[in-house]
């Protein structure tokens, strides 16, 4: 057998090992009421510690951290690290708010984000916003994941679509049965064959390559060459005066969206205890120190002989670049089950995301506008068809954007799920903010952060859109994220609407929360265990 | 502010965590500290070394965080009783 061969059968014995796990989760720490969408959607509430910390981690380390971070730091260099202080500085965000939206969830029985924008705001329309948001901002999310296997595959030889229609088609199947379970399940094998990779990548690859220092040289000799298509230098291994605001408002502000994602508040929400959401915050950062490593994957990449031709003749494709790396570097066997962690890092997050944004779909829109009446068993059934509906959105967003760098599908998620943050975050401590100003505020940040990150072309393609996540901001000469720009919009916005319309004395609407819900810590809600013994497939 | 809190004890236990998390985030954010190859570390450089050195930094800062909040709510749990409109679960 040839190289790819081992590597290819490798994949596909995980893949099928992973799929047996997905459809078995169903049944693990079952509930008597299976379709209950707190059981199908938030894994009935009581996961402990160790189970948060599976799950938040991936949630957050997905195709991003194994494809797109490296590909960026391949593509230009220091810029592409700024996803280091970004989930550095994402968990003192997390200490700080999100206990208090467990607390208060827990009380009122939230679901989702926007059920709780409902609740303490009484509106209808604020609450739609929210759950629209997330549904559309989680879709470039998916598509980065769909971007992530398409790129294992290609170096794996593997030709035309089918592989990733047989790959989304499992994952659709069970998460259709097992729900929130099959992905938290999942996520066991899924780090550990991550961490297996990482530690082996970070002490076999810079040995094999003449050590950390030659690395860093070599590639700091490859981004200074001149980029034909912009007449600049590629990059290098430190930031230029213009990419120093880039570099920390692209940290500050995805890491602000990252919890206001409908995934994230899930693996916050499934959690049994409130303490155990800051204690994950004390160990999560384990997941970050990987990031950092896996981002230096794309100096090997450079670094490594053989690599950056193989990019180069596959038209310049920096996703390549990692897998190519390990093709080049590592035994074959040892390739398959590194692309095996790349792959099934990509489904987990994908299937947590589509849950997610199914759960918005259905309890915000479905059961609101559509059928109040929904029984919990119908509201599942939604949920289910609709992870579907979710994931073939994504699938647009991967043939229609531009895939220089995959990483700007996540960015352009952040631009629009940010403009979430002033109704949940500022909502979880205020109720100063009137809600149609945070309304007209979201509106007005959502169409400006769309139209700015659609006239940004992709470097040296004048006239193409989407290019870029970055832009100008006029008046104050620095290259900022958009998504932090448009944020500041929605704040100024909602705050001089709200001083107007609290002068007319318009109706603030109900909040049907109490101070005291910010801190409630009940007791997770515990159920009897079903022994082994009497697992039962369908309703008992 | 719509919200007041029930008085509370810990005030200085809170004042110490804020403390700490904003230290993680202005270390980390502010990049004129870091931006330099110079010195190196284990070929390492600084702007690399520097950054991932502040990943265990902040799990220690966070750990430390998450248990003086454990202290501090253990402390106000009585306060907070008779405010829970009996919605804990009878467990």
């Amino acid at each position: 057998m040839s190289g790819n061969a081992v590597a290819l059968t490798i994949v596909i014995i995980m893949f099928a090992i992973v799929t047996l796990v997905g459809f078995a989760a169903a049944r693990w720490r079952q509930a008597e009421d299976r379709l209950h969408l707190n059981e199908w959607g938030l894994g009935g509430r009581g996961f402990g510690i160790v189970i948060t910390w599976f799950l938040l981690g991936g949630d957050i380390y997905t195709a991003y951290t194994f494809i797109a971070v490296p590909a960026l730091v391949y593509g230009v260099g220091a810029v592409g690290f700024f996803a280091v202080p970004y989930t550095i500085i994402v968990f003192p965000i997390v200490f700080v708010f999100a206990p208090r939206l467990w607390s208060v969830s827990r009380v009122h029985g939230y679901v989702t984000p926007a059920d709780f924008v409902r609740g303490r705001y009484g509106s209808h329309g604020l609450a739609l916003a929210v759950a629209v948001t997330g549904i559309l901002a989680t879709m470039p999310y998916i598509a980065l994941q769909l971007v992530g296997i398409q790129a294992v595959l290609t170096v794996l030889g593997v030709r035309g679509d089918w592989p990733l229609i047989i790959a989304f088609v499992v994952l659709a199947g069970y998460t259709w049965v097992s729900g929130l379970r099959a992905p938290a399940l999942i996520a066991f094998i899924k780090d550990t064959l991550i961490y297996m990779m990482i530690i082996v990548a970070i002490f076999y690859i810079p040995a094999k390559l003449g050590g950390w220092s030659h690395i860093f040289s070599t590639a700091g000799a490859h981004l200074a060459q001149i980029n034909p298509k912009t007449g600049k230098p590629f990059g290098s291994l430190t930031l230029g005066p213009t990419a120093v605001w880039a570099y920390s408002s692209l940290a500050l502000g995805s890491a602000l969206a990252l919890f206001m994602y409908p995934h994230a508040v899930t693996g916050v929400l499934a959690s049994r205890r409130r303490y155990a959401i800051r204690f994950n915050t004390a160990i999560l950062p384990a997941y970050t120190l990987m990031l950092g490593f896996v981002a230096l994957l794309g100096y090997m990449a450079l670094a490594a002989p053989g690599v950056p031709q193989a990019v180069k003749a596959h038209g310049a494709n920096a996703q390549l670049a990692v897998p190519f790396l390990f093709q080049k570097m590592f035994p074959p066997w040892f390739a398959g089950i590194a692309y095996s962690a790349i792959i099934i890092g990509a489904l987990v997050p994908a299937a947590i995301m589509s849950i997610a944004a199914a759960n918005l779909f259905t309890r915000n829109i479905y059961k609101e506008y559509f059928y109040p009446d929904a029984t919990p068993a119908q509201q599942t059934r939604v949920a289910q068809g609709v992870s579907l509906v979710v994931k073939l959105g994504a699938l647009i967003f991967v043939l229609a954007l531009s895939k220089t760098f995959s990483i700007n599908l996540q960015l352009l998620g952040g631009i629009w799920i940010l403009q979430t943050f002033p109704a949940i975050v500022i909502g979880l401590y205020t109720r100063w903010f009137h809600h149609w100003a945070l309304l007209a505020g979201w509106a007005v940040a959502m169409a400006y952060g769309t139209i700015v990150a659609y006239s940004t072309p992709a470097p040296g393609v004048p006239g193409s859109h989407f290019g870029g996540s970055t832009a100008n901001v006029p008046g104050f000469n620095h290259t900022v994220y958009i998504a932090l720009t448009a944020l500041v919009i929605n704040l100024v916005v909602a705050a001089v609407l709200t001083a107007v319309f609290r002068l007319a004395k318009l109706s603030a609407g109900v909040d049907e929360t109490l101070p005291s819900h910010y801190h409630a810590d009940p007791p997770g809600l515990r159920r009897p265990r079903v022994p082994i013994t009497r697992m039962t497939v369908g309703k008992p | 502010m719509a919200q007041h809190r029930a008085p509370r004890k810990h005030t200085g236990t809170w004042i110490v965590i804020a403390v700490l998390l904003t230290a993680a985030v202005i270390s980390t954010l502010w990049v004129p500290i870091y931006n330099h190859l110079t010195p190196a570390l284990g070929g390492f450089p600084f702007f690399y070394w520097y950054q991932l050195m502040w990943v265990p930094v902040v799990a220690i800062l966070a750990a430390i965080a998450y248990l003086l909040s454990r202290l501090a709510q253990r402390g106000q749990a009585a306060n907070d009783q008779p405010l829970d409109n009996g919605r804990r679960e009878a467990n």
